[in-house]
């Protein structure tokens, strides 16, 4: 696997769309070529390319979310994003037809863009916290909250195949 | 420590990225809760789960095409089937920026060649083993060690030369089968090394850097003073060296950064 299956990877999960996930890693080769004398060899460029595909999706693609991005940024500490993802979680009947990668893939299409990056990053693209935090600018401990607050709300999505604890 | 505090410690423990002191009072928390060490176990499940999903999404070929097409990207002066190979070498250090050469490999390197070649050089062609490999359709007589596959392999060609052997126990992979290939009237010997999450196969036969695909990307290890080339074949990408009379192709499904790393650090220098 190269870094270009990484990075389409990455921007076929935050565009939700095969065309538009290839736009993005072609303007992200161009962006990349134009600022080629800001690239350090020896640094990870798959980290590199990265976080310049990361800034081009949100300065473009998600420009008209961009505020609501921010907000939601602010309100990590209530449940308001879990109570969105647990209101449609799917019928379970749908969830049993579908293949486990359709699932996640699903399952990472609905829950939101803030939460989505870090697994994407961390757990698909086997970026480090410290990776992670630095193409998404932001501190390592966001990435730890996102991560485990983006897995709970996979995992009730995907709990017929993974069993975890009983809700509380 | 309560259930609750305990939980991004648990992601962070799965991530491998708990430090210490934090680490020592999960664990005593885990001691004591049955439920946590089920979630731990459950979100490692679904981390698994996460990667092995992520895997099978690959980069479409109509991208790769896009990409090396694109003006912006690889300009069109002197555009043709060497242009970007000659971004890779022989150019000056100073005209060579590094991150053109790493968003070839990234990029170019495995479409390339099945956008351009002609005549199919023997070295590629005896990559063809690799697709029946895949399929399960080579006839590999299995063998119980590396020594015993040297030996079947030598004396197919009647001990005129012998199959490269490496190492690579490291990547869990373990010598498993040998087979002989006539392609082109030359006997080429395939020693398979296979472990649990992948193989290399490992091809040798007497030639010269001639046999080398003409569109294979050309490095130069000024430490071992070899050349290695660069190729690939669908899927599959292949190292090409040389070590006397002899050549070695490694050919894997591991990306092909690593396997010229590789190939590198297990060539015996000329």
């Amino acid at each position: 696997m190269t870094h270009l299956d990484h990075l389409y990877r990455f921007a076929s999960h935050l565009t939700k769309d095969q065309e538009q996930a290839q736009d993005l890693v072609q303007e992200t080769f161009v962006r990349a070529i134009a600022a080629h004398e800001q690239f350090i060899p020896g640094t990870n460029l798959k980290a590199w390319l990265a976080r310049i595909l990361y800034n081009f999706f949100v300065d473009h693609y998600q420009k008209n979310k961009r505020w609501a991005l921010l907000e939601d940024a602010s309100n990590e500490g209530n449940d308001e994003w879990n109570r969105a993802a647990a209101e449609n979680p799917g019928p379970e009947s749908q969830l049993l037809g579908k293949e486990l990668g359709t699932q996640i893939s699903d399952g990472l299409a609905a829950i939101p863009e803030a939460f989505r990056t870090p697994l994407l990053l961390v757990d698909m693209g086997d970026f480090s916290y410290e990776e992670a935090a630095a193409i998404m600018s932001c501190p390592v401990g966001t990435i730890r909250s996102r991560l485990s607050r983006g897995r709970k709300l996979m995992a009730r999505r995907l709990k017929a195949y993974v069993k975890g604890p009983e809700q509380k | 420590m309560t259930c609750g505090e305990a939980q991004e410690f648990i992601t962070a423990l799965v991530d491998h990225e708990l430090p210490e002191p934090e680490r020592a009072l999960l664990e005593t928390h885990l001691n004591e809760c049955a439920d946590c060490r089920t979630a731990l176990t459950a979100e490692r499940a679904l981390k698994q789960a996460f990667r092995e999903s992520g895997a099978q999404l690959r980069a479409p070929d109509a991208l790769r095409a896009r990409i090396l097409s694109d003006p912006r990207i690889f300009p069109a002066q002197g555009r043709g089937a060497r242009r970007w190979r000659d971004y890779l070498w022989p150019m000056p250090p100073v005209l060579r920026p590094a991150l053109a050469v790493a968003i070839l490999l990234a990029v170019a390197l495995p479409a390339y060649f099945f956008m351009d070649y002609r005549i199919e050089p023997v070295a590629v062609a005896a990559l063809e083993s690799y697709d029946l490999f895949l399929e399960g359709k080579l006839p590999a007589r299995r063998a119980a060690n590396a020594d015993e596959i040297a030996e079947q392999l030598t004396r197919a060609v009647g001990g005129r030369f012998h199959p490269m052997g490496y190492d690579f126990s490291a990547m869990d992979l373990r010598p498993v089968a040998g087979l002989v290939r006539e392609i082109q009237g030359r006997k080429i010997l395939v020693a398979i090394y296979q472990g649990p999450h992948g193989a290399i196969l490992c091809y040798t036969f007497l030639g010269s850097e001639d046999d080398a695909p003409p569109n294979a990307a050309k490095f130069f290890d000024s430490e071992k003073k070899l050349n290695f080339y660069a190729f690939s074949r669908g899927t599959v990408n292949a190292v090409f060296h040389r070590e006397g009379d002899v050549i070695c192709i490694l050919a894997s499904e591991i990306p092909m950064e690593e396997l010229l790393t590789l190939t590198r650090s297990k060539a015996r220098a000329s």
